[in-house]
């Protein structure tokens, strides 16, 4: 069983606004899933329909195999939800946070698992720092302690690294990938294209609806290659396909002239092939 | 019960760490009752003082624990951490009991601060059964206020939106709970929509205890009920409130 299937989730506030129009997708044991998209795509109300936070409209939604919402009491033991913005107690201390929300849980040793939760985002040197004296990045790294401190199966993390630096957000990634290997299952959101191709798979989110749920190296393929050949002083730029047979089909018509001096090719970016796909959809 | 206590003990946590807040929900009354005390001393010589300013220092206790507890309760909301704690299971009753927790001990504070103040300025002598009914009826009420609070904060989405339930709520307890009139001389609807407001009951009783030879057992309804009220206020915010966006 996959940890996460959904099938035509639709959310519409009035007659007017569609915040998602059919969401189909699935999300294997162990993965590490990101969903891109804009602003406004309707990646934070799927995220909150899946930790049932919000009722939606339409469609049907399992998360390890239970209702988000009929069996909200047993879901919540064992997801993890990091919010968007690092939602904590300003007044509290770090530490305070993480045993708060580990106690809903009925976390055991909690003082100690909070700490081993702070020590993870290399924070317990500020655990009885209130958390208003620490900088964003450092709100973010509790937030996420807050949400790994009862060792859930599955985490959700909307946006874990948004204003993050790169050195900052390199380190989470690295504490995703750690946390995927001990066999949990990631389901990230984010509009960094970067951060999507360190995923196992990606979904597009656009206006409400996956555009595209693939590998990032898949998704890639389907972008384009700017060929730069320079021939007897005489440059031909052509547009082939993105997939590795497509550049050794166009390298097939100069064979290895010794009048080819250059060669240079430009792949498509994530960032590109995920804009014109959503241009194509648009 | 357990997660009541973990939110409660939260509460606390952030109440004990925010002195400016807590200095201001003691000195908030004090001062208050001292402005009234200054109110009083204009009127002429005989005037009967403490049949206004008991009531008076349950009014101000009942004012600032609804606010109080309102809009903290609407700043969890506002600043997700609301949302944060229902995705993390715990259940509305669990966070409703624990804010009850948390404001207790501030309500019981206050109730004390503010009684205590009255009754030194105004120098009320009262016997010691009569004190202690008197402080348990402010407390009550402060416990029903900050209930009045958790109830308001379920249908206010930010801090502003509790404002308009202020006017709302708070005049018509000056105006028809028998504060400052008796209530047989309104208008029989007005007289019956003072018993919304739970103001009316502690009054009844504060005014048959302080007068002389006055006992709880003629007026012991208006203590069930102000008890009462509370307890339904709580019932009432634990289905309002709401644990999933809709």
């Amino acid at each position: 069983m996959d940890a996460i299937e959904v099938e035509g989730l639709e959310k519409r506030y009035g007659k007017k606004v569609q915040a998602l129009g059919g969401v189909d997708l699935s999300v294997g044991r162990g993965e590490v899933f990101g969903l891109v998209g804009p602003n406004g795509a309707g990646k934070t109300t799927l995220i909150k329909a899946l930790v049932g936070a919000l009722r939606p409209s339409g469609g049907r939604a399992r998360v390890l195999g239970l209702d988000p919402l009929k069996d909200r009491p047993e879901l919540r033991r064992r997801i993890g939800y990091m919010p968007q913005s690092p939602v904590l107690y300003d007044d509290l201390p770090a530490l305070e946070n993480v045993e708060f929300f580990g106690a809903a849980h009925g976390v055991r040793g909690l003082r100690e698992r909070a700490r081993e939760a702070l020590r993870f985002v290399e924070l317990e040197e500020r655990a009885n720092d209130p958390v208003h004296t620490l900088s964003g990045g450092m709100k973010n790294r509790v937030s996420l302690a807050c949400a790994l401190v009862h060792r859930p199966e599955m985490l959700f993390l909307d946006e874990p690294t948004a204003g993050v630096d790169p050195r900052l957000r390199s380190r989470f990634w690295a504490a995703f990938r750690e946390l995927a290997r001990g066999g949990a299952t990631l389901f990230i959101t984010t509009h960094l294209m970067d951060e999507a191709i360190l995923c196992d798979r990606v979904a597009v989110l656009r206006q409400g609806r996956v555009v595209v749920c693939d590998e990032p190296r898949e998704i890639l393929q389907r972008g384009r290659t700017r060929l730069l050949v320079r021939e007897d002083e005489r440059e031909e730029e052509r547009i082939i396909g993105g997939r590795a047979e497509d550049l050794a089909e166009a390298l097939h018509a100069y064979g290895l002239r010794e009048s080819v001096s250059a060669v240079s090719v430009e792949a498509d970016s994530l960032e590109q092939v995920v804009l014109s796909i959503i241009g194509e959809e648009a | 019960m357990r997660r009541t206590f973990v939110v409660g003990r939260r509460v606390l946590g952030q109440l004990r760490r925010n002195p400016r807040f807590l200095v201001l929900t003691i000195v908030g009354p004090l001062v208050i009752v001292y402005f009234l005390k200054l109110f009083f001393d204009t009127f002429p010589e005989g005037f009967d003082t403490g049949r206004y300013a008991v009531p008076a220092a349950a009014f101000i206790v009942h004012f600032l624990a609804f606010l109080l507890c309102a809009i903290a309760l609407v700043q969890e909301r506002t600043a997700g951490t609301m949302e944060r704690m229902f995705i993390n299971g715990f259940r509305r009753a669990e966070v409703i009991g624990g804010y009850v927790l948390g404001f207790l001990g501030l309500a019981t504070l206050q109730a004390a601060v503010a009684l205590g103040e009255v009754l030194w300025l105004f120098e009320l002598d009262y016997d010691a059964d009569v004190l202690a009914t008197l402080f348990a009826v402010v407390w009550l009420l402060a416990i029903a206020s900050v209930m009045l609070g958790i109830f308001v904060s379920t249908f206010a989405r930010k801090e502003g939106q509790v404002f308009p339930f202020v006017p709302l709520i708070i005049l018509p307890s000056v105006f028809l709970s028998g504060f400052l009139v008796d209530v047989g001389e309104l208008p029989d609807w007005a007289g019956w929509l003072g018993h919304a407001f739970p103001v009316l009951y502690a009054n009844n009783v504060i005014q048959e205890m302080i007068e002389p030879g006055g006992t709880l057992a003629d007026v012991w309804v208006n203590f069930a009920v102000l008890a009462g009220y509370g307890l339904v206020l709580l019932l009432l915010a634990s289905r309002t409130l709401p644990e999933v966006e809709k």
